[in-house]
């Protein structure tokens, strides 16, 4: 899929500005806080409905004004497309899809898959495991869109089931007073069958990106190292083929439900399900995330982003965005190589710099290069 | 500038009144000037079977299909922790009740497929199942739809392809 065209109002700190993509590769160019990643961001929204920047609407219309827009034309295997996404700094968003106005939001994913890296993104390996959660879902939205709505209807059992867990009368020493079993089971049984669906889809996908991973690791390492991916949902003991098995996932998922019963109504809140669930990055038996050198630690995200690119183009049957954000001057040269050969014609690509001085001859050959200044942007030619 | 917030706070008065006027069904929590109200009274309805919703506008929805002759029961809401509703804020006990004794043949749950819509419908059955047959009835409504917004025909049928529950 190509972006052929992107134009952003009143959306951060961009006025009114289009953009014509004219090459499989654009270099967006600017000094810090121009509007960089603001451009990044937009694109990140169309394809995720999410920005990992902010969770509130409001932030991403530009300040003083009511409303942004977000209007692109995507080329597709199938045709062409055009998104306009309207979003307020009260009230809800609105999109429209080929001329249509989308009942539900999560109508618009598929329409541009993306993935993103950025120097952030070593927190895959070094943050906590919200981080890595994260990322996975934003992979599962893609390639399958119904799990976003799964997803929020957990995310809403969840808080419903914090709600009651947190709101239950307590004596002095804390402890909840009165048996909240009956009330917690319609929430259990939700929690549950929902939960499952995730952990299933979760681990279904993991199965499918660890060798790709693995492939990518080891050519980057030089046949060095070997990577391994770990799921650990919070329910279960992690195994091979877990995703066929809903039922036993389904019972182990009570089971665990009823040991830590009295641990989450102490605690008043929930500890149990996906939303507890850990993946776990392993270079030669050794968690990457204590010991992994930095050098490491780039090593299997980079791994780890083309292994993603490539499960969505098999999946989807058409080459994702790739959007790069700063990360590229931080890759070495040979790390910048192989992406670049990965990469090749087949996925459009945006990254964005301060300087182009860090880059190949080879990237900026081939490359449309756009520069950025106060939420303006120009080819850097016209300068 | 003034005649219109002058007319807006009339309005609002006006409803402010109109709800007060309005009561409840003392039997089926309807909205209803009288204490029994006009469905619960009609002597050529139904009574072996209830359908319970959340609310009085889905009672005024699906008397517009003409396809259904039971009685209802209106909830006054959805289970949500979050908002402070649990079953006890819900008009739960009366309809228990009114099931227990008076012997129905079906209840009929019309709740939303939202997340509170399920866990209320799942509350709802396990209290029910002793007494009745308890089916739900079985619509794609848009996600987070209410039953307000479906239109005449998708309910007929969804009635129609009720299902019990499990
Ligand atoms: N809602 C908004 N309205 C107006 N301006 C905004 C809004 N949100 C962010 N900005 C501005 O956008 C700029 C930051 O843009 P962006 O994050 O794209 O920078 P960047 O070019 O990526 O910089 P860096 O190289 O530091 O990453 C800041 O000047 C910030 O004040
Ligand atoms: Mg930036
Ligand atoms: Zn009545």
């Amino acid at each position: 899929m190509f972006l052929t065209s992107l134009q952003l109002r009143h959306f951060r700190n961009y006025a009114d500005q289009a953009v014509t993509f004219s090459a499989p590769k654009t270099i967006v160019l600017g000094e810090n806080a121009q509007g960089k990643s603001n451009l990044l961001e937009a694109v990140e929204l169309l394809s995720m409905l999410k920005s990992h920047r902010t969770s509130r609407d409001r932030d991403l219309v530009q300040d003083g004004q009511t409303t942004a827009q977000i209007t692109a034309a995507i080329d597709r295997g199938v045709g062409p497309h055009s998104v306009k996404m309207t979003l307020r700094s009260s009230g809800r968003r609105t999109s429209v899809l080929n001329g249509e106005t989308l009942k539900r939001q999560i109508d618009l994913l598929g329409t541009l898959n993306t993935v993103q890296f950025s120097s952030l993104d070593l927190d895959l390996v070094r943050g906590g495991p919200a981080y890595r959660r994260g990322w996975l879902d934003g992979l599962l939205v893609q390639l399958e869109p119904f799990y976003a709505h799964l997803l929020n209807q957990y995310g809403r059992v969840l808080r419903q089931r914090n709600a009651l867990l947190r709101k239950a009368d307590r004596d002095e020493t804390g402890f909840p007073v009165g048996d909240l079993s009956a009330s917690l089971a319609v929430w259990d049984a939700q929690l549950a069958a929902l939960g499952t669906r995730l952990i299933r889809r979760r681990a279904r996908a993991l199965e499918r990106l660890t060798p790709l991973a693995q492939s990518w690791h080891e050519q980057i390492s030089g046949q060095r190292e070997e990577l391994q991916i770990v799921y650990r949902p919070s329910v279960a003991r992690e195994e091979p083929g877990l995703w066929t098995k809903p039922e036993g996932l389904q019972s182990a998922f009570f089971d665990k439900l009823k040991q830590r019963a009295i641990a989450e109504q102490v605690n008043g809140t929930s500890l149990v399900g996906p939303h507890r669930d850990e993946i776990e990055f392993l270079i030669n038996a050794t968690p990457a995330r204590q010991y992994g050198s930095q050098g490491q630690q780039r090593t299997l995200v980079l791994a780890l982003k083309l292994a993603e690119l490539k499960l969505i183009d098999d999946v989807v049957g058409e080459p994702p965005l790739l959007l790069l954000d700063d990360v590229l001057a931080e890759l070495d040269l040979n790390r910048q190589n192989q992406l670049l050969e990965v990469i090749q014609t087949r996925f459009q690509t945006l990254i964005t710099t301060t300087h182009l001085s860090a880059f190949e001859a080879d990237w900026l050959k081939s490359s449309q290069i756009l520069t950025v200044e106060q939420g303006k942007i120009l080819p850097a030619d016209s300068l | 500038m003034n005649r219109p917030e002058a007319e807006i706070e009339a309005l609002a008065q006006a409803l402010l009144e109109a709800k007060a006027q309005v009561g409840q069904c003392s039997v089926c929590f309807h909205l209803s000037a009288e204490p029994v109200c006009n469905i619960c009274r009609a002597p050529n309805r139904d009574n072996q079977t209830i359908c319970v919703v959340a609310d009085s506008r889905d009672v005024i929805a699906l008397e517009k299909t003409r396809e259904y002759r039971g009685k209802y029961h209106v909830l006054g809401g959805l289970i949500s922790p979050m908002d402070g509703i649990g079953p006890e804020q819900l008009n739960i006990q009366p309809l228990i009740r009114r099931v227990s004794q008076q012997g129905t043949g079906e209840v009929i749950l019309a709740i939303s497929p939202s997340v509170e819509g399920e866990t209320t419908t799942l509350y709802l059955g396990h209290l029910l199942k002793p007494f009745t047959t308890v089916t739900r009835i079985a619509f794609g409504l848009p996600m987070g739809g209410d039953l307000e917004y479906a239109d005449e025909v998708t309910l007929a049928r969804a009635l129609e392809g009720r299902r019990e529950l499990e």
